[in-house]
């Protein structure tokens, strides 16, 4: 008896879960993507993290957008012009419908800028945002942004922000738009089962056109190895976050394909110049000329990444061409290092977190003491480490590898917050540098800015406070046949994918 | 019988009680997650903004107090990376980490008790032994590598089982074996010494003498004699398995509190990492207990006042 019921029991949660829910067939109206980690939440004014924006930009609309070339063009606003150097006009469509038939005003916008740099709602994205000190609805189709002082980063930060429904907030409340968003994007909300999946579907009325996919789900698969899994047996189309190994594994399957965009994450040693041996400028330089960083590519990236000279990319703002390089001379180094007095060599510590791709600081740690420079590996976990990362000179160790991203595509992300010398994140001080920096995010003129960014980034090549050691590659691995070509700043809209 | 549960109970809450305190310790020393939230370049006023809205700020012992009093009202807390009620997000997967226990616990006495009874009854034979080895073999293998192993032989190559997620009927049988192998040598072997000790007991040649037959004073008799213990480790087993349930769900994407767990402790959301950690000591006291309470059902010379076994 009791044996009957425990199995008729177990049959039925047998049921329950597979009930109803077939297979995830591959057709040309749906697409699954599995990402990593489910979203940490769909609000999208909470958490900036991959998971999470992969699928909630595709239920929202941005007021302005990056095309596939990385130019910030229109999408809610159709044009722009600076009235002064802290007020910029936007005009904003007046053609955008939210899911729900409402339409899309200046209003809903501004409600959105204040939503995100209220203090009080405490967003981690807050620090991107909070140059803005005021927005105003000065026509049905205008908007007015205010900045505490002169920011030109403002329309590389205006990207990131999803334009939220007013009156939809403020009718269901913060929680239930983080369980049911609602937006004016190609997709809407179907479904979110817990840690299993995100169920979009097209949005028939969507203003820039048809999307491509009628269904789009968005799995959680943690392991690298099962999203691998999942594409070869065809569970899903599109899989996010490999290694240039799993790439390796992958390109022998005919079926399918891998696709690659060198991203705005810049790979870097980061030293401490102001406290240890390489407050020693030539004994940084000796680092930077020990690194023999394109066989670091080639042997353990797969030639996905690219050699970057500077801390910035040909993605960001700023990067100009023919900043001084340190080629590969491990003869040079040894040179500077007795000249800076260490002809026995120099024992240096390096931190970095499990997150950073170990085989690099293995690497690293060889060809350093190739020339003599032993250095002693510190891992803590992300939080140790972004701990020390930030910690004063004493604390920071002698050396931090890492990887930069501002998630803005501005010198002005990297490089103020990295060398100027009131950031906590520098190890660095020269009042020239800060000058600089400092002109660069408060110059109006593109052409002023790139001058300066360019003596800043002189500077920083000739005092080695930092090595760019590559820029990081992402890579997919996608069913043959899905068009799309990623972009550096690691978005993935929907509507920029189509079946072949 | 009263007293005995009596005093179960109030060891139970003193050890729930430190481990809430120990969680909370542990995770406090671990780092801080307003780190892990802001982007990179984040100001000093950036972080501390964020700190002071999440209640960091606080002395140590004003956010223990403040924990230790909602934990009293079962107030779980808010997770701040989701945004949502800790008890939202935790509750829908409380299920399929049971689902994926239980079936695996099935799977393990499903190999390990025949292969232990038949080991115990026919010592020594070279099939005997070859059912052992192998058995240690399936418990020998990590999961990590098991699974995925799995993963490239059924769903990749054969092509009949699901490669990942919850969604089909299937899904549960990989992660079920992969989780089940690592009991099911534990069960073997259990079985077979403790078949072997009710062998050697006099009632089996008694009941021999009243002339029943070898295979009659096995299932009559000795099985049930050599069951006691492998209700113990039945119970012992489950909470293992639980734990092994963190690497197994991460590895074929099962959306269960294990994985849930991963994540959680990845991002520092503290206030889901500690009432996990909770719920996995409360189910492990749990199991303890039930198991006793077991034995005297299933024996009934076994008395429930403690100390006594």
């Amino acid at each position: 008896m009791l044996k009957k019921l425990l199995l008729t029991i177990y049959i039925l949660a047998a049921a329950l879960v597979g009930g109803g829910i077939t297979a995830a067939t591959a057709s040309s109206d749906m697409l699954v993507v599995d990402l990593v980690n489910e979203p940490s939440t769909l609000d999208p004014h909470r958490q900036w993290n991959p998971d999470s924006y992969f699928v909630y930009r595709n239920i929202y609309d941005n007021l302005v957008t990056r095309d596939t070339a990385g130019k910030i063009v229109p999408q809610i606003a159709t044009s722009w012009k600076a009235i002064d150097d802290t007020n910029i006009e936007f005009k904003i469509r007046t053609d955008v419908k939210f899911h729900d038939g409402s339409p899309l005003t200046a209003q809903d916008v501004v409600f959105s800028i204040k939503r995100i740099t209220n203090p009080d709602f405490a967003s981690p994205q807050l620090g991107q945002f909070n140059s803005i000190i005021d927005a105003v609805a000065t026509a049905p189709d205008t908007i007015v942004i205010t900045t505490g002082k002169p920011y030109p980063p403002l329309l590389a930060q205006l990207v990131k922000l999803s334009i939220v429904s007013k009156a939809y907030v403020e009718k269901v409340g913060d929680e239930e738009l983080n369980l049911s968003p609602m937006g004016s994007g190609p997709y809407k909300f179907v479904a979110w089962q817990k840690g299993i999946k995100v169920e979009l579907e097209a949005n028939a009325d969507y203003w820039r056109g048809q999307p491509p996919f009628a269904e789009v789900q968005f799995r959680a698969v943690k392991d690298a190895a099962t999203r691998i899994a999942d594409l070869r047996t065809g569970k899903a189309d599109l899989i996010v976050s490999l290694n240039s190994d799993n790439a390796a594994e992958l390109s022998s399957a005919s079926d399918l394909s891998i696709l690659s965009a060198p991203t705005e994450r810049v790979a870097y040693l980061m030293m401490n110049t102001q406290f240890g041996p390489l407050t020693d400028v030539r004994v940084r330089q000796a680092v930077a000329y020990a690194l023999d960083r394109q066989l670091i590519i080639d042997a353990l990236l797969g030639g996905y990444s690219q050699i970057i000279d500077a801390l910035l990319t040909p993605a960001h703002f700023g990067y100009v061409e023919g900043i001084k390089a340190y080629p590969y001379d491990p003869e040079k180094a040894r040179e500077l290092l007795a000249e800076a007095g260490y002809p026995d060599g120099v024992t240096v510590e390096l931190v970095t977190a499990p997150v950073f791709d170990q085989r690099i600081v293995q690497a690293i740690q060889q060809q350093l003491s190739k020339v003599g420079i032993n250095v002693e590996i510190s891992m803590g976990d992300m939080s140790t480490f972004l701990e020390r990362r930030r910690a004063d000179p004493e604390r920071f160790g002698d050396m931090v590898f890492g990887r930069w991203s501002c998630a803005c595509q501005d010198a002005d992300g990297v490089l103020y917050a990295m060398f100027n010398s009131d950031s906590v994140w520098s190890k660095y001080a020269n009042p020239e540098l800060d000058a600089h920096l400092e002109a660069g995010r408060s110059a109006m003129d593109p052409a002023v800015r790139l001058q300066h960014y360019k003596l800043a980034l002189d500077i920083i090549a000739d005092q080695v406070p930092s090595i760019a050691l590559y820029q990081a590659a992402a890579i997919y691995g996608a069913r043959k046949g899905l068009v799309w070509t990623p972009t550096a700043n690691e978005s993935l809209f929907l509507m920029d994918m189509s079946w072949q | 019988m009263n007293n005995f549960l009596l005093k179960r109970l109030g060891q139970t809450l003193l050890s729930i009680w430190g481990v809430i305190t120990v969680v909370f310790i542990i995770l406090q020393l671990s780092g801080d997650p307003t780190l892990l939230m802001v982007p990179e370049g984040a100001t000093n006023e950036d972080i501390d903004s964020l700190r002071q809205q999440l209640g960091f700020d606080r002395p140590m012992i004003v956010q223990y107090g403040d924990y230790l009093i909602k934990m009293t009202r079962l107030d779980m807390g808010t997770s701040f990376i989701q945004n949502i009620p800790v008890i939202d997000i935790i509750a829908p997967r409380i299920f399929y980490t049971l689902y994926l226990a239980f079936s695996a616990l099935l799977v393990a006495f499903g190999i390990g008790l025949p292969v232990g009874i038949y080991i115990g009854v026919f010592r020594n034979t070279p099939l005997s032994r070859i059912l052992m080895g192998l058995v240690l073999i399936g418990q020998s293998m990590p999961t990590f590598w098991s699974g995925i192993l799995l993963i490239m032989l059924f769903a990749v190559k054969w092509g009949f089982m699901p490669s990942s997620g919850a969604e089909d009927a299937l899904s549960i049988v990989l992660p079920a074996i992969t989780l089940g192998a690592l009991s099911m040598a534990t069960i073997a072997r259990i079985t077979r010494t403790s078949i072997i000790e009710e062998l050697g007991k006099e009632y089996v040649r008694a009941s021999k003498a009243r002339g029943l037959s070898h295979s009659a004073v096995i299932r009559l008799h000795v099985m049930r004699n050599a069951s006691i213990p492998l209700i113990t480790i039945g119970a012992l087993e489950l909470s293992n398995l639980l734990a092994g349930a963190v690497i197994v769900e991460t590895v074929f994407a099962w959306p269960g509190l294990g994985l849930l767990a991963v994540q959680s402790i990845e991002a520092r959301d503290f206030p889901v990492v500690q009432v996990l950690v909770l719920l996995g000591s409360i189910v492990y006291i749990g199991l303890n207990l039930l198991a006793d309470i077991l034995y005297s059902v299933v024996d009934p010379r076994i008395k429930l006042h403690g100390g006594k076994r």
